[in-house]
């Protein structure tokens, strides 16, 4: 029973936090009792061998170059903090870190406002029998929105393009109908050369015909009627 | 020495000697702790030496702050393990691994004798494992119980804890790290 009664105050006795009071009694106890003598004995070891093993890891000392090590780190930053263009190294970094940021998002609105070159490049392989008659299908879309919106110089750079790049360009929400139609094209079930046939006739000039005007014919006046022979009478 | 009072910072320090002597006295007595409490988690002499170079940097910037001697070994202490601890978490779980690799050999070696055991690059690692798995808390008090053998009233002043705190802590942490060292504590000789 009294073994029970001690064996809580072991460890607090082996780590020196047993109460002054206790300390006495235990002790009285543990000359007394073999195992809780062991057991204190054992305790203290165990708690001594963890402090020594924190020791040995804590021993040590810096080397000899510390001081002066750190003494040219104080100088080095003292430096940079005197020299005069260091007190404007702020003011720069964040006016580079603005223009930064604007010119990202002026390339990023203007991108936006681009046709998508990759759209256009992702749908082309499936699109075009030949650049000739995918540019030809282009064009009239591609001038009318050009011109409409940026002018004569983008429509020079994109006819450029489009010789360069087989390349649809469809008014937005029409991508689709697009597609399906490059597809139909390849799969032949639309006869591309048809397509073609068809946009090169709506492009020719109207002919303008001379129209025959026969002379009229004027009817025979009876005279003593005074009505055309052919006349209705209501 | 004249190079360091002139590097004070600040127009109002910039000529300061007596600034600049104090923090050569500071210089000639703090770095040891330092480095001492960031080898007690860094566990690399060269890592703990860096650490301790800019925890003193750090301490020179504040200087003007931290004059009182006991203020600053307090706040030199803690610096220097706060930026130990940010040291391993950036380097992540790497170390970690290694240490576990030893597990296995001291597992394997239950008879080895104390003295040897304790001489050993292995048990140090082992220790420095079962150290690293306390909590920060506790950690701190016990890497300072162990420098140079601190009272817990000294170990209160550093860690700017109270002391009934630090005792506490103190015991946990014993606690702990003899229940994670079980495999090598329970064949100690008593006595």
């Amino acid at each position: 029973m009294s073994c029970q009664k001690y064996s809580g105050w072991l460890t607090d006795a082996a780590l020196g936090e047993l109460r002054a009071e206790r300390e006495p009694e235990l002790l009285a106890h543990a000359t007394e009792c073999d195992a809780c003598r062991e057991a204190l004995s054992q305790a203290r070891a165990e708690y001594e061998f963890v402090d020594r093993g924190v020791e040995a890891l804590v021993a040590g000392e810096p080397s000899p170059h510390f001081a002066t090590n750190l003494r040219r780190r104080i100088a080095q930053e003292t430096e940079s903090l005197r020299s005069p263009w260091m007190a404007w190294a702020p003011i720069i970094a964040g006016a580079l870190a603005l223009a930064a940021v604007l010119a990202i998002t002026i390339a990023h609105r203007h991108f936006r406002s681009e046709p998508n070159p990759s759209v256009a490049s992702s749908v082309s392989p499936v699109s075009a029998p030949s650049e000739a008659a995918t540019a030809s299908l282009a064009s009239p879309q591609l001038a009318q929105r050009k011109e409409g919106k940026h002018g004569a110089e983008r429509t020079t750079q994109a006819r450029s393009r489009t010789t360069a790049l087989p390349e649809i360009i469809v008014p937005k929400g029409q991508l689709s109908a697009a597609a399906q139609l490059s597809a139909a094209i390849v799969t032949g079930r639309v006869d591309g050369n048809q397509l073609l046939a068809a946009q090169q006739e709506s492009e020719k000039p109207l002919e303008m015909k001379p129209i025959e005007i026969l002379p009229m014919e004027i009817p025979v006046i009876d005279d003593a009627t005074e009505k055309p022979a052919n006349s209705i009478e209501f | 020495m004249d190079a360091l009072a002139a590097s004070f910072p600040g127009s109002a320090l910039s000529r300061d000697e007596s600034l600049a002597r104090e923090f050569e006295q500071r210089l000639a007595d703090c770095p040891k702790l330092a480095y001492r409490v960031a080898l007690g988690v860094m566990h690399n002499t060269a890592e703990a030496e860096d650490v301790a170079q800019e925890a003193m940097l750090r301490a020179y910037r504040s200087f003007h702050r931290l004059r009182d001697r006991e203020r600053f070994r307090g706040w030199l202490v803690r610096m220097a393990f706060r930026l130990a601890l940010d040291r391993i978490r950036a380097k992540g779980r790497r170390e970690r691994h290694e240490y576990d690799a030893t597990l296995a050999t001291l597992s394997a070696q239950p008879e080895a004798s104390v003295e040897n055991l304790v001489a050993s690059r292995e048990f140090e690692r082992q220790v420095a494992q079962a150290l690293d798995a306390l909590p920060a808390k506790l950690r701190i008090v016990m890497v300072l119980a162990a420098i140079e053998g601190y009272n817990t009233r000294e170990v209160a002043n550093l860690a700017g804890l109270p002391e009934g705190t630090v005792k506490s802590r103190l015991f946990l942490a014993r606690k702990k790290l003899a229940e994670s060292l079980q495999c090598l504590v329970k064949n100690t000789p008593a006595g």
